[in-house]
């Protein structure tokens, strides 16, 4: 993978994405792929720690509006997500980074292409992981190249 | 057999923990006849060179509230580290950073910027800012180094014990020192307060309707609060889903909804993230313009979220883009 190409993790729901393919076939496409049951599972920490590893977007595909298997867990999702993006504007996290779709595509085939549109809108934000990186740099270290003079 | 040796101090903190302590009241004279202070800058006259001079753990415990932001505040929990058995960071600023951990949401730059410079009330013409060392009239002068983030103890020395609380509320305090005393301490790394969260305790939890949905957020000054209703039912935002129990309700018990200063719940790192989760999960919207209406209505989330605990969050303080 090139340096400069953004690392984007994609939570998707078995029930609406990809389900008629091999797990294994479409997993070799995407980088970074966690198909779940429902989007309604994903906690906002998975999300945090995503960036938190280094990712510089979180893409996550849910069921058609209406149409969840457990009645109500995309819609959820969208609320979470929602708030999240909110919350991480004002930590100096790009809104852009977040982003969630409602929709089904049983063979998966539009994953990779959502992944690249994504993917182009990230890198004009640039890396996320200037800070990431500095976040896993032991604590003493980063106050001193922090706190300087 | 020597009584065992204690110090209490003080880093980045209000005195509002060492209070706390003196709120221990007629206790605190059995703790004082049961142990040896050696150490408690806000009450008694010791000097840390007295400290300095001591064997390595020599002291039994050492309780230590107030965040750490300056070389001087990680001196002094370095040096009580090294002589102390058992470190107890005492209350939010040491647990989580605190209120002060909100200062992570801005640069230092920028607080040097606002307050040496830019405030209305700053007059400086010279433009003098703090700096570590000075030599005026052949003296060298020096000043404690001023980081660029507000950390918790846990981040610069290891910590045994955790007592959260803004401040920790007595019995708590008097049930920790007790352990200490009488050597009945659980596993290292424990916080010495219940597992569950504060709504499992909560009296008004009983008033909770079986589906919250809220349509309004609504300030707590904005609305005469209903005092035996749950909070997020009335649609204030109150952070008791998220919170460790064991405060014993003291802003409830005065009609104000938990602002997180216990910290999150056991086996969670990041309070606010986990109240995301919850508060979305109450929200009553159907389009997207209504929950922008509904999330316009919060002032200031990450503020709200992380009023105790910014520091110790995932992502720890606001991301500035460096400038290539």
């Amino acid at each position: 993978m090139s340096e400069n190409k953004p690392k984007i993790v994609c939570f998707s729901c078995k029930f609406g994405w990809g389900y008629l393919t091999d797990e294994a076939t479409l997993s070799k496409q995407i980088e970074n792929w966690i198909p779940i049951i429902c989007t309604g599972k994903i906690d906002t920490t998975d999300i945090m720690n995503a960036f938190d590893q280094g990712a510089d977007g979180v893409l996550i595909l849910g069921c058609p509006e209406g149409d969840c298997h457990y009645q109500d867990g995309n819609y959820e999702a969208k609320k979470r997500v929602h708030l999240l993006s909110r919350l991480l504007e004002s930590m100096g996290v790009e809104k852009g980074r977040i982003r969630i779709e409602l929709g089904t595509d049983p063979e998966g085939k539009t994953i990779p292409q959502i992944i690249k549109e994504m993917s182009k809108d990230l890198t004009k934000l640039g890396s996320s992981r200037t800070g990431a990186i500095a976040a896993k740099r032991p604590a003493r270290e980063m106050i001193k190249a922090k706190g300087g003079k | 057999m020597a009584k065992p040796k204690v110090a209490i101090c003080w880093l980045g903190g209000c005195g509002g923990c060492d209070e706390a302590v003196v709120d221990i009241n007629e206790v605190l004279l059995s703790v004082a006849g049961a142990v040896d202070l050696v150490l408690w800058p806000v009450a008694l006259d010791f000097k840390y060179h007295s400290i300095e001079a001591m064997k390595d753990g020599e002291i039994a415990l050492s309780i230590i509230n107030g965040h750490i932001r300056n070389s001087e505040q990680e001196e002094v929990a370095e040096l009580l580290r090294k002589k102390s058995q058992i470190v107890l960071a005492f209350g939010a600023c040491a647990c989580f950073g605190g209120t002060p951990g909100l200062a992570n949401l801005t640069t230092k730059e920028d607080i040097f910027d606002w307050v040496y410079k830019n405030a209305p009330t700053v007059i400086n013409p010279k433009g003098n800012v703090p700096k570590t060392h000075s030599r005026i009239n052949g003296k060298d002068l020096t000043l404690p180094e001023f980081y660029g983030q507000v950390q918790a103890l846990k981040d610069v020395i290891d910590v045994d014990y955790y007592l959260p609380g803004c401040p920790p509320p007595p019995h708590l305090i008097i049930a920790a020192i007790s352990a200490v005393i009488e050597n009945k301490l659980p596993p290292k790394g424990s916080t010495l307060a219940p597992h569950r969260s504060l709504c499992d305790s909560c009296t008004r939890n009983k008033t909770k309707p079986e589906r919250m949905a809220i349509t309004e957020i609504k300030r707590i000054h904005e609305v005469e609060a209903n005092p035996d209703t749950c909070f997020l039912a009335q649609g204030i935002l109150c952070l008791g889903p998220a919170t460790r129990d064991g405060c014993g309700e003291a802003c409830m018990n005065i009609n104000i909804p938990c602002r997180g200063c216990f910290g999150p719940v056991e086996g969670v790192v990041d309070s606010g993230a986990k109240y995301i989760s919850a508060l979305a999960s109450i929200l009553d919207v159907q389009t997207d313009a209504d929950m922008n209406r509904l999330t316009d209505q919060i002032k200031d989330l990450a503020g709200y979220l992380y009023r105790f605990s910014l520091p110790t969050s995932i992502l720890k303080k606001k991301r500035v883009k460096e400038l290539a």
